[in-house]
């Protein structure tokens, strides 16, 4: 069904307005159920510090279905499990002891 | 090697997590010796390897939400081939005007197309303070929208027959 459909079906004037409205009603249905679904990669880093551990979530991601890491002994992506709570985080101030 | 890493949602980011279990030893001859005394421990580190491709996020996704041909249709007996129009997202970048706007196709079955026009009917009912007719729109779009999702769920029912049934 084009844009131009659903302007005629609903007797609208504003195309931008509708495509506006089309893109809110795909955002309301991907949130719901599991439509259009996508993969992202991102290297893992060898963590020093700070923020380094930190990955933001693809810009363009809806809803999260699941999280994987490469398996590097069989080269396969295995789900990784979610920490519910905050660990508890000591600075290792001096690694040589 | 997957299972000893998790994973915490902050905000618009994840912190991962390495978990590693570690335990002291003394070398006496050439024999390794755990001492008496646990000194085992179980820890979440910071992600000491380096893992090309390492993570990988899988959700659902705003990807080519137009096309440039109706998705519904089969082009001379095979699917379609689609692709995003100039200005539409995922599409190449360009000047776009209404009327190319208009020709977009949305990228979703009929049915969500059709659930899509009860929500454009539910915003217009909203900007004309018909609350009524809104919650009306909105329960058919949600219902369209249920309606696409169990067409594709096979159930089969199976009724056990008692020993003594006359069939």
């Amino acid at each position: 069904m084009t844009i131009q459909e659903i302007m005629e079906r609903t007797h609208m004037k504003d195309t931008a307005l509708c495509v506006a409205w089309v893109k809110d009603a795909i955002h309301l249905i991907e949130s719901q159920y599991d439509e259009t679904i996508g993969t992202w990669k991102t290297d893992i880093i060898d963590a020093s510090g700070g923020t380094d551990n930190k990955y933001p979530f693809p810009a363009n991601m809806i809803k999260l279905k699941s999280i994987s890491v490469l398996d590097t002994n069989d080269n396969k992506y295995k789900r990784i499990k979610r920490l519910v709570n905050k660990p508890t985080v000591v600075e290792d101030t001096d690694p040589n002891e | 090697m997957s299972s000893t890493y998790y994973y915490r949602i902050v905000g618009k980011n994840i912190e991962l997590w390495e978990y590693v279990a570690s335990g002291q030893y003394d070398i006496i001859g050439d024999y390794r010796i755990r001492l008496p005394v646990d000194r085992s421990s179980e820890n979440l580190i910071y992600p000491n390897n380096a893992i090309d491709n390492g993570l990988m996020f899988e959700g659902t996704a705003y990807i080519e939400p137009f096309v440039n041909a109706d998705p519904n249709e089969l082009s001379g007996g095979a699917q379609p081939t689609l692709s995003a129009p100039t200005g539409a997202p995922g599409g190449a970048s360009g000047t776009v005007d209404n009327t190319d706007e208009e020709e977009w196709h949305i990228n979703m079955s009929r049915m969500l197309s059709l659930a899509i026009v009860d929500y454009c009917k539910a915003m217009m009912s909203d900007l004309a303070a018909k609350l009524d007719m809104k919650e009306y729109y909105m329960r058919e779009f949600w219902k369209k929208v249920g309606d696409e999702r169990s067409n594709k769920r096979i159930a089969s029912v199976i009724f056990p027959h008692s020993p003594y049934a006359v069939k």
